[in-house]
């Protein structure tokens, strides 16, 4: 293959820069917006629509609420796990290396979390409403731990954030008491996530360069 | 502003398809490498275009190829150096201080 003949002009060399660019950002993600919209609908709808059953706002059984919580929240995960390895195809470094042990923490975290809370549910010493808190409280402060990393490796103050206000949610569920800590869980929760995502969103139409 | 108080541009980046290269390069973090076949899709190139203009750029120092292994597959391993970087800096710089005194 030969070289280009025709020589560009400052301009359309710019233009040529925008367009890979523009390429670049839409290949490699501009953001976490994408997987952050898709936990808040989890956790919005999910923790929504628990509140409103167990408050008997709508009359649906307590395992059709749990059935759908589960369901939102393994397509959240695997939206997020398919959309992540879709990005990182072929690219290999620290990015990569971060991103893995970020993902394997959610992992570990998660399953920790999860040993804990049933081995004390177990014990059948707390009431179920006590179980509830301790669940929701937990859970919430893995979120809102797992964020604060994630603001730490990528340098990213606004992650960060989400990261405190989830620590702040856990906190606040467990004060309030059952059954309005899955109001918090939907509201605080979901609501942290929307937020961010929509943060995320408007600073990519903004333009940032892709990272 | 006289002619010779313009900047030049570096002719290793200033090709249409060497341009588009050193991009996509750059749009990933210091550090990284991107396999060839995905960078190859980032571009839209043939195999052989892009080979081209990667030893092209090699040859400069703005790219570093590394050959490795993984499970036993030979992968290609490409990577914007420190250097290449820089000069894909100097060059954009030197773009808008031509626009500017063109009064584009």
């Amino acid at each position: 293959m030969d070289d280009d003949p025709a020589p560009m002009s400052a301009e359309e060399s710019l233009n040529l820069i925008a367009q890979q660019h523009r390429r670049m950002r839409r290949e490699l993600g501009g953001g976490p917006a994408r997987m952050l919209a898709a936990w808040a609908l989890a956790w919005l709808l999910g923790w929504g629509l628990t509140y409103l059953s167990v408050t008997d706002v709508v009359a649906i059984p307590g395992w059709v609420a749990g059935v759908v919580v589960a369901v939102f929240f393994v397509l959240a995960m695997a939206y997020t796990t398919y959309s992540s390895i879709r990005i990182g195809r072929g690219i290999r470094g620290p990015s990569r290396t971060v991103g893995a042990m970020y993902g394997y923490g959610w992992a570990l975290g998660s399953i920790g979390l999860m040993v804990i809370d049933i081995r004390i549910t177990n014990f059948n010493a707390l009431s179920s409403d006590q179980v509830s808190l301790l669940w929701s409280g937990t859970w919430l402060l893995l979120t809102g731990v797992m964020y604060l990393a994630g603001g730490m490796v990528w340098q990213d103050k606004l992650m960060y954030g989400l990261g405190g206000w989830m620590i702040v949610s856990s906190a606040a569920s467990v004060l309030v008491g059952f059954p309005a800590n899955f109001l918090v869980l939907a509201l605080c929760g979901g609501g942290g996530f929307l937020l961010a995502s929509i943060v995320y969103f408007l600073r990519e139409r903004g333009g940032k360069p892709a990272r | 502003m006289s002619e010779d108080a313009l900047p030049q541009l570096d002719p290793v980046i200033h090709a249409q398809a060497r341009l588009r290269v050193t991009v996509a390069l750059a749009g990933l973090r210091a550090d990284d490498q991107i396999t060839f076949p995905r960078l190859q899709q980032l571009l839209d190139m043939t195999p052989g275009n892009l080979s081209t203009h990667l030893r092209k750029l090699e040859d400069a120092e703005y790219v570093e190829i590394e050959k490795a292994y993984e499970h036993r597959t030979p992968v290609t391993l490409v990577r914007l150096t420190t250097r290449g970087r820089a000069a894909f800096e100097t060059y954009t710089k030197a773009l808008h201080q031509l626009l500017d005194a063109t009064g584009g």
